[in-house]
């Protein structure tokens, strides 16, 4: 039974490691060979390892078969003389190689470099989340177009150009400078939560599916923070609010896999080892003199999780987060949080005068989020007619099933 | 009544199929441990695979891989124990191996006078 909990995630954990061993050993511009030299000793990993049982280092067979593979790739092909002088040093070591112990600080050290140089601000966001996902989470394209509600095309499409931006600057993974990669941190800071966000905010109905990607962001964040470049407050702060917001995950919905809301979830089934955890990290990240978005919204989700019912919700508090929130990291979004708090702290109408207070761009104005929180508030405003309306636009644009049947529910639809 | 062994030729379809993601190695892996676990006392040997070279030696001639003509070819071999041959096709079906289309196992007793 031991192994079967070993071997838990040993394909896709130590699928990034290796790519990003390989690419910082053979060079970035062969990703595609090195992607499927990983995937071929994957494969040799599943029927070797059920006769022989799992190796004592998993991650040294797989290295050692994916390299060997690579090798005779190479070989098969044209470019071999050229390849073979550039990299006949590994040939020659790398049976010493294999043996040598730092080997684990080497992969995590390779895939944080990795994360860096993917997190390059000449390819769009969209595309470095893809390509985390798909080269350092090692999720295929169908599983990621599943997880962010894209079609498989799209995710090839922004996979595609990460990986042309990475061979077009060829830049090797150790030549990114050190200012260079502190001043990556914040994108690198970013994309970790959008992942994260992704997975927490999904609407999907499969609990696992939206958990594992929280779990790969905690993981990669984790990483990062015991990291010379990513021992930073930031970086706890990120982790603490990724711990608050997983204590919670699997109260977000009923047992029939509908939605619920904040108010409506059994606070006792949050995980408390979690918030405890989350509270070290936010301590952790108390230090120095400079405060992001991420220690804001630790501090909300902080808030949220040590408040024993809904009602006795700090909400004063709460609103005074969201306000200093719009000073560092303005986001529409955030106001319209900001609305929902006042909303509970003063009265519905002081809610809508948050709302109305504001600019709303056009692709807030389109999205459910406005309709619902402001056919919400008209609602419980007393303003049926008003409210009634925006419901109806709201559950109109609500992306999924499940978050149409809970504006219903909410918002008393018929 | 004595158990007899079993020898199992796999074969499968030389079609490429998608290659798994390593989410679904994870899942076929546990699978295949699952499989081992509940037949532990049949599997004798998981065998090997054969590799996709090789030769066919004749009384006159010797032909690179006999495969061409053929639509599946063998990738390997395992070995059981079971009472009958019909306690063996359980095992077999109740295989991960199988599960994959394009994929058959032909059960054989190996016989001992």
């Amino acid at each position: 039974m031991n192994q079967q909990v070993q071997v838990e995630h040993v394909f896709r954990h130590e699928y990034g490691k290796l790519v990003a061993l390989l690419l910082r050993r053979i060079g970035v511009q062969h990703l595609d060979a090195i992607e499927d030299a990983v995937q071929w000793a994957m494969a040799q990993a599943l029927d070797f390892w059920c006769k022989d049982n799992i190796p004592s280092s998993p991650s040294a067979w797989l290295y050692q078969v994916a390299h060997r593979h690579l090798l005779s790739e190479f070989k098969a092909t044209q470019r071999r003389s050229i390849l073979l002088t550039e990299h006949s040093y590994i040939a020659q070591n790398e049976v010493i190689e294999l043996e040598e112990a730092p080997f684990a600080g080497e992969m995590s050290d390779s895939m944080l470099r990795m994360l860096f140089v993917a997190c390059s601000d000449a390819i769009p966001i969209e595309s470095q989340l893809v390509f985390t996902l798909k080269s350092l989470c090692g999720f295929s394209i169908r599983e990621i177009a599943l997880r962010l509600f894209i079609t498989q095309a799209n995710v090839y499409k922004r996979f595609s150009r990460a990986k042309q931006q990475l061979k077009n600057q060829t830049l090797e993974l150790d030549m990114l400078p050190d200012d260079e990669m502190v001043a990556r941190l914040p994108s690198v800071h970013r994309v970790l939560y959008l992942l994260f966000t992704e997975g927490y905010l999904s609407s999907h109905t499969d609990t696992a599916i939206r958990r594992d990607l929280c779990e790969e962001a905690i993981r990669l964040t984790k990483l990062l923070g015991a990291s010379k470049f990513g021992d930073v407050p930031n970086s706890y702060a990120l982790l603490a609010l990724m711990y608050f917001h997983l204590a919670k995950i699997n109260t977000r919905q009923d047992s029939y896999g509908s939605l619920l809301l904040l108010e409506q979830q059994d606070r006792r089934r949050w995980n408390k080892q979690q918030i405890t955890v989350a509270m070290g990290f936010l301590a952790q990240s108390a230090t120095g003199n400079t405060i992001s978005r991420y220690h804001i919204e630790a501090g909300i989700a902080a808030e949220h999780c040590l408040s024993p019912s809904f009602e006795q919700t700090p909400w004063e508090k709460i609103v005074a987060s969201y306000e200093l929130l719009h000073s560092i990291a303005p986001s529409p979004l955030h106001y319209l949080n900001h609305a929902i708090a006042t909303a509970q702290w003063k009265s519905p109408e002081a809610g809508l005068a948050v709302l109305n207070s504001i600019d709303i761009p056009d692709w807030l104005d389109r999205s459910y989020h406005w309709y619902a929180v402001q056919a919400d508030l008209l609602f419980r405003s007393g303003e049926t007619i008003q409210g009634q309306a925006y419901a109806i636009l709201a559950i109109a644009a609500a992306p999924t099933d499940s978050i149409k049947q809970l504006l219903s529910k909410r918002l008393k639809v018929r | 009544m004595k158990n007899k062994t079993y020898m199992c030729i796999l074969r499968s379809d030389t079609g490429g199929c998608e290659k798994p993601s390593p989410s679904e190695m994870e899942l076929q892996y546990a699978k295949y441990q699952a499989w081992q676990q509940k037949f532990a006392s049949n599997i004798l040997d998981m065998g090997n695979k054969l590799g996709a070279a090789g030769s066919v030696v004749r009384h006159e001639s010797v032909n690179d891989g006999p495969f061409i003509e053929l639509k599946e070819i063998i990738g390997g071999y395992m070995t059981l124990t079971a009472k009958t041959l019909d306690e063996a096709i359980t095992v077999i079906q109740a295989s991960p191996m199988v599960a994959s289309e394009g994929t058959s196992i032909e059960i054989r007793e190996i016989c001992t006078p």
